[in-house]
């Protein structure tokens, strides 16, 4: 199952060695389920905002409850596919950092990433069975009022 | 103002959809009245927003056959609203709840029209994230938006 949610999590650090890995492997993984990929980005876009945080403290009072909305639905969405959270590293292996300095330049970076993280939390808001719908479209929806707080 | 959170079927979740924003563009009447200039400018492009909507529901629903849910010559209002404060307060509410009805759609509609309730799921939860800001509330974003709380 690791090794599957490596290859589907399309960071660059997973190389052509995870798919090797994958189809050579002799414990057969369970299949993927489509959400785990959208739990990471949740997870991804929790660290996103920390690590904005981090570069310029003065960010905190804003961007806190937007990483712990991002980390309530990384926690949500797993729970809905009966597949819990992974401890320890970061989905895609690698941690983001952010620059201190350009304030602007930060928040821009953070609403284009929730701006992709808006579209595909829509697309598979429309792609899920019912019993999965509200959930993802709650998370679509919080990342389209993410970008406007941002803006 | 019926609250009927898990419909049964796509019909029923659409019907009580266009309830709630009826609902809302009766509330933006007192609402507008006690802003002033760009966020009553605001107040004006977020009931024409909800306008929208309903149009589009009621074609809907009138070209299936069925019975449509009446307008009402009028709503009560969850507080009287007699100032600015209480007018962005019930702006918020009116967004949150209006959301609501949408999310509770997403359930019992597939393809096209559970991208339809998806967009105004959304355009609710950014507008009531706008009147947030407005009225200096904190944080101006919620987890789950249109989630019962």
């Amino acid at each position: 199952m690791l090794r599957a949610g490596a290859l589907l999590a399309v960071g660059g650090s997973t190389g052509p060695l995870a798919g090797c890995d994958l189809f050579d492997g002799d414990e057969p993984a369970p299949p993927p389920d489509p959400l785990e990929s959208l739990a990471d980005e949740s997870r991804e876009l929790a660290a996103r905002h920390r690590a904005a945080i981090a570069a310029d403290p003065s960010l905190a009072d804003w961007l806190a409850p937007i990483a712990e909305a991002h980390a309530a639905h990384a926690t949500e969405i797993r729970r809905l596919i009966g597949r819990p959270e992974p401890s320890g590293a970061t989905p895609t292996g690698t941690t983001p950092t952010a620059t201190p300095g350009d304030r602007a330049a930060l928040l821009a970076a953070l609403r284009e990433a929730e701006q992709r993280g808006r579209q595909s939390a829509a697309k598979a808001c429309v792609a899920a069975p019912g019993e999965r719908a509200a959930l993802l479209g709650s998370v679509a929806a919080a990342r389209a009022t993410h970008v406007e707080a941002l803006a | 103002m019926s609250r009927r959170l898990a419909p049964a079927d796509a019909r029923q979740a659409l019907a009580d959809a266009l309830s709630a924003e009826y609902a809302a563009i009766y509330a933006y009447g007192p609402i507008g009245v006690q802003l002033s200039d760009a966020e009553r400018r605001a107040a004006r492009s977020a009931e024409a927003a909800h306008r929208a909507r309903r149009d589009a529901l009621v074609l809907q629903l009138s070209g299936d056959g069925g019975q449509l849910p009446a307008d009402r010559a009028g709503y009560a209002l969850p507080f009287p609203v007699t100032d600015r404060a209480g007018a962005l307060r019930l702006a918020v509410e009116i967004e949150e709840r209006t959301g609501a009805f949408w999310r509770a759609a997403l359930p019992v509609t597939s393809g096209a029209e559970r991208t339809r309730a998806l967009n105004a799921l959304t355009d609710c939860a950014v507008r009531a994230t706008r009147w947030r800001r407005a009225a200096r509330v904190t944080p101006v974003t919620v987890a789950f938006p249109g989630r019962p709380r």
